[in-house]
């Protein structure tokens, strides 16, 4: 895999407050990386600095391709149109201005129109346009020019449930072809497209990695044994099991107790096991771990 | 000049879009008639008004053509201005504070472009706002009071002209500076209380592109000095570029300050 961005020491001040604080991260060519962090972290701030419109106080961000500017697509969170160009003249023009030639970029603004599912809308203006719509003009408008770089601001959060799960296929759909960075604070959503995870808060970067290298870190490796009934339960727990109803969390924390003892327990245990589970934390129980230790 | 076509397509359909290429020269052609026709009738405006005195006799001034001419620069310079300088002076600060220039300003485009491409479409439409203004005055004072020479006729409209590029050029820098409340202020102290200043004090001075419009009746009139013409025709084009370099650098590095 290669290095397509590589983020440097990134810092904004403004006035007193640091917005973002010496963070640095690498993205590899055609992997997603989802930045999660509470709000006001400064995940729109970083995005800014990314794009070039914001100048960064301290840090470099570098492309190996050469350019960023020319070779970025950027969706704002809310994303704002000029009312009385249509859709397929906004797309055309958003191609032309990155360099795509003329003849081409209408072909082009039509086709991404057709991908985004506004193909039966590209003449109207956008003035009578919808949220979902915008947001998908938003989409078109950042991946009309083939942009190496796919940024986007919290491309989902605004919009109702179909809208998303339709906006999140589409952003899967892209995810063959292109390097997408984006910010959420939906944690279901970068549970389902996300090979890297960067957890920011206060403008720190407190954690980062594959998802699986996160779960590891913070999986405290609980196991739930599953009992029919409630007084099996509360019979078999020890004094540090937590119980609740037909279920029994043990906590296997630096290996105390061992997974021999636990399974010697089980072994020994008089009544009918239902289940025996290795529980994975979600992604929102590793979010308020993270939280709580930074 | 990365993008300069595209963008100033985008420019004209803005402007074509919201009618600035019909109402504005529609303005302009409304204030250029109204001072040959009020002029012409003003006795039977005031008789039919009805409440002139009996036995009262007014002495109308005997007006020349170029008269009725310098009276609708009078208005351009009031009203027109007006109307031109609010209509122009959100163009780059609204954008910005909307978040509607973000999706331009990621892209790898030149400033200079932009502000360009804004200028000229500007210009465009002040020019045909002009040109429909000065056509209604002197069709109108040529049918009532007599014609005007059409060569100096023209040396006075470009005349004008050139001013009103030195009022967009002033406009639009406000615009990329500051913040709209604030660039509309600056850009109307800047013009109105010009206006004001050269004319209480201005008798020290000859020239000035505040006099420019001025300076158009008194060529049709013959008691021009050139040298100071020229002068001062030169000094306002000087003043614009200034301007518009001004405008780019500061758009530039207000590109920040657009709504994310």
């Amino acid at each position: 895999m290669t290095t397509l961005l590589q983020v440097t020491g990134l810092t904004k001040q403004f006035a007193e407050h640091r917005v973002v604080d010496d963070v640095s991260f690498l993205l590899e060519e055609k992997t997603s990386t989802a930045l999660i962090g509470p709000n006001g972290a400064g995940k729109t701030t970083t995005l800014s600095m990314l794009t070039g419109l914001l100048k960064p106080t301290l840090g470099s961000v570098k492309m190996r391709a050469g350019d960023l500017r020319a070779n970025i697509g950027f969706l704002p969170q809310y994303p704002q149109f000029h009312p009385w160009l249509s859709a397929v003249e906004f797309t055309e023009m958003a191609a032309r201005l990155n360099g795509v030639a003329a003849k081409q970029a209408k072909m082009e603004a039509q086709k991404t129109l057709e991908f985004v599912g506004l193909g039966n809308a590209e003449h109207k203006k956008i003035a009578t346009f919808s949220g979902g719509m915008k947001q998908r003009l938003g989409i078109a408008q950042a991946i009309v020019h083939k942009p190496k770089l796919l940024l986007l601001d919290e491309p989902v959060s605004a919009l109702d449930p179909v809208g998303r799960r339709e906006v999140l296929d589409l952003l899967k759909g892209l995810q063959q072809e292109t390097t997408i960075l984006y910010s959420t604070h939906i944690l279901n959503d970068a549970e389902e497209m996300t090979d890297q995870l960067l957890f920011l808060q206060n403008g720190r970067l407190v954690e980062q990695g594959t998802l699986r290298e996160v779960r590891q870190r913070f999986d405290e490796q609980n196991y739930v044994i599953e009992f029919d009934t409630e007084e099996e339960a509360k019979l078999f727990a020890s004094s540090s099991d937590r119980v609740k109803g037909c279920y029994v969390f043990v906590a296997l924390i630096n290996e105390e107790p061992t997974m021999k003892e636990l399974l010697q327990r089980l072994s020994e245990c008089p009544y009918t096991i239902r289940k025996v589970e290795r529980q994975t934390a979600s992604l929102e129980e590793i979010f308020m771990k993270v939280a709580k230790k930074a | 000049m990365r993008g300069f076509s595209v963008l100033l397509q985008k420019e004209f359909r803005e402007a074509w879009r919201g009618w600035k290429f019909l109402w504005i020269p529609l303005v302009f052609a409304l204030l250029g008639m109204n001072d040959p026709l009020t002029n012409y009738y003003m006795m039977d405006i005031l008789k039919a008004v009805g409440n002139v005195p009996e036995g009262f006799e007014m002495l109308i001034p005997e007006l020349m053509p170029v008269d009725l001419l310098q009276a609708s620069i009078g208005q351009f310079q009031t009203i027109g201005l007006l109307i031109m300088m609010a209509t122009f002076v959100g163009s780059i600060s609204k954008e910005r504070a909307s978040g509607m220039a973000t999706l331009f300003y990621i892209r790898p485009i030149s400033f200079s472009a932009y502000f360009l491409s804004k200028f000229i479409v500007m210009s465009t439409v002040s020019f045909i706002s002009i040109l429909a203004g000065f056509t209604a005055s002197v069709y109108y004072t040529s049918i009532l009071y007599g014609t005007l020479d059409i060569g100096s006729l023209l040396a006075s409209f470009f005349t004008y002209y050139i001013w009103l590029l030195f009022v967009i050029a002033v406009a639009l820098m406000m615009s990329a500076s500051f913040k709209t409340v604030i660039a509309t202020t600056c850009a109307f102290t800047l013009i109105f209380l010009g206006q004001i200043v050269d004319m209480i004090v201005g008798i020290f001075w000859t020239v000035s592109p505040w006099k420019l419009a001025s300076y158009g009746t008194l060529l049709i009139r013959g008691t021009m000095d050139m040298s100071d013409y020229w002068w001062s025709l030169s000094t306002t084009a000087i003043c614009t570029i200034i301007c518009i370099s001004i405008g780019i650098v500061m758009m530039k590095r207000n590109a920040s300050m657009v709504k994310i």
